[in-house]
């Protein structure tokens, strides 16, 4: 979930904030400080998140393209100069240029955080988001406005502003506007009490603890565990807003159920991917070693000392990769995802988690998940003795139209298709009697549901004639069968029940030429 | 005011999926078809179906093509409709098919049971076509939609399920319901008429429905009325979009020549009603007929559901992802191109979605060619034309048990790019992990399904045990191999094996014994053992040492089972009893009598079952060896014996750690630490304040208190 930090830059943001005796402040330092706090925090819990930071007034500007680089963050946000008037478009359309730059246009399948930081003050006359908000009904294609934006977002708009005072306007009205128009998902954030470096903390440790709180876990296989860092955060999901409004969030005990082979979970499709990253919560876990290590090298770091002590996330994915397996993992109640190794194009490889779809049975071809037991269950190994086999997928009780050889009409060629195949093997008597009956059978059947008895009696004449060009060569039988089929034909195309039953079928009628 | 401040709404955060309502009108679909005599009716478009080929047309006089009904077209298009439907939603979008005349037949039920084609077309054939000879007069599609709504009211099996399981939410449990009437109307006030019909019924039912449990009220309902008229004609009546007749009732009114216009119109409402879309893949090399070395590249139509083109809906711009508009310019496809699969090798793509496809053309060659080479369990890739002619594969094309998915492949810039490997976290510098005995472990505790009908006593699900297996196989798994000794013997495995199953046989346990009778063979040849010198200097404990180790191990494994059955509690009998003699024995002489009072303490405070069990059955055991347990005999006098052990103090597992050993059941960490303890313990002398501590502490600087003859301080913590 990549984060485009938006970073009001325009005069008002100069504005100082009173406080009785105390050092003055200016509006922007304070958003600069939460900004650093923000930075911080990333830097040592959710360092892997791409940042940009791009400054805005009546132009924007790009200061710092997508980075894992927190230093770099932090140092262009000291060197922010200050501006001319507030234009929230413009910014926006620059978001959303950015974004389709680094990351592709039409991006869908992570979510963009986008960090809107202002005082609240939103500009004049034209340019400002009053105007902007105004005007929205009569552009047209080539002036849209930029939100919603051509990629999943999340809008947060962080006001170095008391609600009150942004009420006092129509400044509210107009960001609550901004954030629906966005998609409705995000957060207007206001600071509570006096403007002060305390009350600017608050605001921001409420954003992070919403948005970049890193996701702890425990990762479980039987005995086996490990603590992990699941990231990016999983969110959470609502499935049927009607049924279960309440959204599902993954549990911190990821429960591994079982193990299945790549090639038979197939692909599946997932709502989110996530990187699972083991961490050392204590320490002092573990002193394996220690005896024989501490005399000639100096006190290891703790990272490296987390380094040196086994970790059941590195086994598993050494061998989930080498058997080319992936692990079924329960996220809560009826809610699974799959644990598979991952290695991007430099050959550095990871422990991956993708999540199913929230229900019983997200996979099709799987069944219900909750129906998956141990193989030492069956009485002979589903896998075969030499891995020969397997018991996926599994087979849906009712074939689909495409795997069941249906009669469709629709298409005048359809039913000539139909109708020739069965003459094709009418000339082809008594070779092909089995074919040619089956055929038969299924072009009245159709008929029959369709009510479409005239066709019944056409076929039936059809017949009739093939039989009367019978060359002198032919089979005896073809003649008896020709003429058999036809009668029954026109017996059925009567509707009489005792020969238009649907699943009576018509049966070769029998001769005896061997004599 | 709106929300001032939004946290009142932290739920704003969260992952909508983007599908429709379990219970939306998509829930619940009647057909109601009429039957009256008119729908005997020809619909004058005429099917040719006989085809002369050239060399036999002479001298022959072609059969008159034959023309369908009204009833015909209607009914083959609305199975066509049911066709495409039960091939996206195989599940849980149901279908109700009334017929009208004068009187309603039902042809079926909302149970999933009679969801399929094959069972409406047997009730149609049963129905037959209209009769023309019937008075008109008291037949009417009227019949059939009072029977419509009526249905609408009753429960499907997910309501009563989801009513069911949302307990004293039920009320969350929505009915709606949509009526597709395929009619011949007699003018727009006929229509009217209809609709006003129906609104009076819904209000009728909705209050029988207020009393009962197995009915529910109608929310809302769509009514789509198809009037269908024979090709030449003109339409009595005129179209209309959806307008709303009441809160509880929209209609619309479609007025289509019978036909394929028939056809046209309700493969565009099924697509509507059910949120598909329609994917054209081209440039599929199809070997020709009657040419069997050349090949030509057809196009085949699928529909699915529309979410497989999210990325181009995103992108706003249908077009430039290969849209093509159809003649009659109501219709559209996204083109994706064929590309030739290579090896089947075996890949696991990133997908962020699988639909369900149906072929708009389900016989037609170009598409059962298509259909057969996926059933037959090749995957096709596709690719989406861009205009920069860059190549982007966009779906996938894959069977999984005889249903086709459209599986969307992402083909975005990955956020996720370029992590620090594993190999640099945590764990990341351990060398030796049991890859490949974790493997195995894993191929052992692969998943299978289980059929619904097999319940087990234990009132366990399938996933439930899957998981109890594998707890019961990781009660004692060392990770990496030099922390582990019997698992790097190939003459445990048998016992390994067995040890970790939930029940036992009288030969498992007999196999288990034999590998312990073998270890002990072993043992008397001195055979050396696959002990890791990893962090050991010099050679590594002696071979006797090892052994111990190596026993000690074997009986931690077999302990974490021992509780499990009678039989598993036999196979470390037997180990206790064959291993060489515990080293507690020897200790306990060595040592005073202050380790004595420690342990007789120790076995007081432990309170936890296992444990107490274990303590108790080696005692009892003890005693038994000294008595009559011929098979030690024979090794405590066999000249192959190892030597006494425990040349000087040192700990035992047990020693290490009195605390822990009196909270429960030991846990795995407990284990491993105990024994890297006893490992390391091995290589140095013991401290003198440890091997004499009490209780784990020992007195320090007691010399300053013999000296001073005062209390200076509290017991110091002996530290490791």
């Amino acid at each position: 979930m990549p984060t485009v930090v938006l970073m009001d830059v325009s005069l008002s943001m100069t504005r100082p904030v009173s406080l009785d005796g105390i050092e003055e402040f200016q509006r922007k330092n304070l958003a600069v400080h939460g900004l650093n706090m923000l930075f911080e925090h990333m830097a040592s819990n959710y360092r892997l998140e791409f940042t940009s930071l791009m400054a805005f007034s009546s132009l924007w500007e790009l200061l710092v393209p997508f980075t894992r680089d927190y230093n770099a963050l932090q140092e262009a946000l000291s060197n922010l100069e200050d501006y001319d008037k507030t234009c929230v478009e413009a910014a926006l359309n620059g978001v959303s240029n950015v974004v389709q730059q680094e990351w592709g246009s039409y991006h869908h399948t992570s979510v963009f955080i986008v960090v809107l930081v202002t005082d609240g003050s939103l500009g004049i006359g034209k340019g400002s988001l009053r105007h902007s908000l105004q005007t929205l009904k009569q552009r047209g294609d080539d002036k849209k406005f930029p939100l919603p934006f051509p990629f999943p977002t999340k809008l947060f708009i962080m006001c170095i502003a008391n609600a009150e005072e942004l009420q006092m306007t129509d400044a509210m009205d107009n960001l609550e506007e901004l954030l629906r128009l966005s998609g409705g998902d995000g957060q207007i954030f206001t600071m509570e009490g006096p403007l002060c470096m305390k009350s600017v903390q608050t605001m921001f440790g409420k954003l992070i603890d919403l948005v970049y709180s890193p996701f702890h876990a425990v990762l479980h296989c039987g005995n086996l565990s490990s603590d992990v860092q699941v990231f990016p955060r999983p969110e959470p999901v609502v499935m049927d807003e009607e049924v279960e409004p309440m959204p599902r969030t993954v549990s911190t005990d990821l429960e591994i159920v079982g193990f299945i082979e790549i090639a038979d979970i197939a692909s599946p499709p997932v709502i989110s991917r996530h990187l699972v990253l083991p961490i050392a919560v204590n320490k002092d876990v573990d002193e394996v070693g220690t005896g024989t290590t501490d005399e000639l090298e100096e006190e290891p770091s703790a990272s490296q000392m987390a380094g040196k002590s086994p970790n059941f996330c590195v086994l598993l994915h050494g061998s989930l990769k080498v058997e080319g397996m992936v692990a079924l993992v329960q996220l809560g109640p009826e809610w699974y995802g799959m644990l598979y190794s991952q290695a991007d194009s430099k050959k550095k490889s990871n422990l991956m988690m993708s999540l199913f779809d929230p229900g019983p049975e997200p996979l099709p071809w799987l069944g219900k998940i909750s129906h998956l037991g141990p193989i030492s269950e069956a009485a002979d190994n589903p896998y075969g003795e030499d891995d020969s086999k397997s018991p996926f997928p599994v087979q849906p009780q009712v074939k689909r139209s495409y795997a069941q050889n249906v009669t469709v009409w629709i298409k005048a060629s359809g039913l000539q298709t139909d109708v020739q195949k069965i003459l094709r093997n009418a000339r082809k008597l008594p070779d092909k009697t089995q074919t040619f009956y089956k055929e038969l059978n299924r072009l009245r059947k159709a008929a029959l549901a369709f009510g479409f008895w005239e066709l019944l009696k056409g076929v039936a004449d059809l017949l009739e004639r093939e039989c009367t060009m019978l060359p002198d060569s032919a089979h005896p039988d073809a003649a008896f069968q020709l003429s058999h089929a036809a009668q029954q034909l026109k017996l059925a195309s009567t509707g009489d029940s005792q020969y238009a039953a649907f699943d009576h079928n018509i049966v070769p009628m029998h001769t005896d030429f061997s004599s | 005011m709106l929300f001032p401040d939004r946290e009142a709404l932290p739920s704003q955060v969260f992952h909508q999926i983007c599908k429709m309502k379990m219970f939306s009108v998509a829930h619940k679909t009647v057909f109601v078809v009429d039957h009256c005599p008119y729908m005997a009716e020809s619909s004058r478009q005429q099917v040719e179906c006989d085809v002369l080929t050239k060399s036999r047309a002479q001298g022959v006089i072609p059969l008159a093509p034959v023309s369908k009904s009204l009833w015909t077209c209607a009914v083959e298009c609305s199975m066509e409709y049911c066709r495409i439907l039960y091939d996206i939603y195989p599940k849980d979008k149901l279908v109700n098919y009334i017929v009208s005349d004068s009187e309603f037949h039902i042809l079926n039920s909302w149970r999933r049971e009679d969801q399929s084609t094959h069972e409406l077309m047997s009730a149609l054939a049963a129905v037959g076509p209209p009769n023309p000879r019937e008075d008109p007069e008291c037949c009417s599609i009227l019949h059939g939609l009072v029977a419509a709504v009526e249905s609408l009211c009753k429960i499907t099996e997910l309501q009563h399920e989801k009513r069911i399981a949302l307990m004293d939410t039920a009320e969350r449990v929505a009915n709606r319901g949509r009526i597709i009437c395929l009619t011949n109307a007699k003018s727009d006030t006929h229509v009217r008429m209809l609709e006003d019909c129906i609104q009076e019924t819904i209000i009728e039912q909705n209050k029988l429905a207020a009393g009962s449990d197995r009915l529910m009220a109608i929310q809302q309902c769509e009514l789509v009325l198809v009037h269908i008229y024979p090709q030449g004609e003109d339409t009595l009546v005129s179209d209309r979009p959806k307008k709303e007749i009441s809160p509880l009732l929209t209609s619309e009114v479609h007025s289509v020549r019978a036909g394929r216009h028939l056809a046209t119109k309700l493969n565009i409402l099924v697509q509507q009603h059910f949120d598909l879309a329609s994917t054209t893949i081209t440039n599929i090399p199809m070997k020709e007929e009657q040419h069997a070395n050349t090949s030509a590249n057809y196009d085949v139509e699928l529909l699915h559901h529309r979410d497989a083109h999210l990325e181009f809906f995103k992108s706003g711009d249908l077009h430039m992802a290969g849209t093509s508009t159809r003649e009659n310019g109501l219709k559209e496809t996204v083109t994706l191109k064929w590309c030739t699969p290579r090896t089947n090798s075996i890949e696991l793509h990133y997908c962020t979605g699988a639909y369900r496809i149906s072929p708009t053309d389900v016989n037609s060659r170009p598409s059962s060619c298509l259909t057969n080479f996926l059933l037959n369990g090749r995957s096709v890739l596709l690719e989406q034309p861009r205009k920069s002619g860059s190549k982007v594969i966009s779906h996938m094309l894959s069977s999984h048990g005889g249903e086709i998915f459209l599986h969307v492949l992402n083909s975005n810039r990955s956020t996720l790019e370029d992590p620090p490997s594993i190999s640099e976290g945590c764990g990341g510098r351990v060398t030796d992990y049991r890859i490949t005995d974790f493997g195995e472990f894993m191929r052992e505790n692969r998943l299978t399904p289980v059929s619904e009908s097999s319940h087990d006593p234990s009132g366990k699900l399938p996933a439930e045990r899957a998981k109890a297996q594998l707890e019961r196989h990781t009660r004692y798994w060392p990770m990496i191999i030099s922390q582990t000794t019997i698992f790097n013997m190939q003459a445990v495995v048998p016992l390994a094996n067995l040890i970790v199953k939930e029940t036992l046989t009288d030969e498992d346990v007999l196999t288990c014994q034999k590998t312990v009778y073998n270890l002990v063979d072993m043992e008397r040849k001195n055979d050396p053992l696959p002990i890791s010198t990893v962090g050991s200097r010099g050679k590594g404990p002696k071979r006797d040492e090892q052994y111990r180790i190596m026993w000690n191990e074997l009986e931690t494994l077999v302990k974490t089972h021992a509780g499990a059955t009678d039989r598993h509690q036999r196979v470390l009998d037997c180990i206790i009893a064959c291993r060489s003699k515990p080293p507690e024995e020897e200790d306990r002489k060595k040592r005073g009598r202050k380790r004595e009072e420690r342990e007789d303490r120790t076995e007081k405070n432990g309170n936890k079952e296992m444990d107490d069990k274990s303590w108790q059955d080696s005692e009892r055991l003890k005693g038994l060896m000294d008595k009559d347990e011929q098979e030690s005999e024979v090794i405590k006098d066999s000249p192959d014996s190892p030597e006494p052990l425990n040349k000087k103090p040192r700990l035992t597992s047990e020693e290490i750690q009195p605390p822990e050993r009196s909270k429960g059941p030991v846990s795995l960490l407990t284990m491993w630490s105990n024994r890297i303890t006893a490992v390391n313990s091995r290589k140095h002398q013991e401290f003198f304040g440890r091997a004499s501590s009490v209780n784990n502490k020992f007195e320090l600087y007691q010399h300053l208190k013999d000296e001073n003859g005062m209390d200076v301080h509290e017991n110091g913590k002996a530290t490791r």
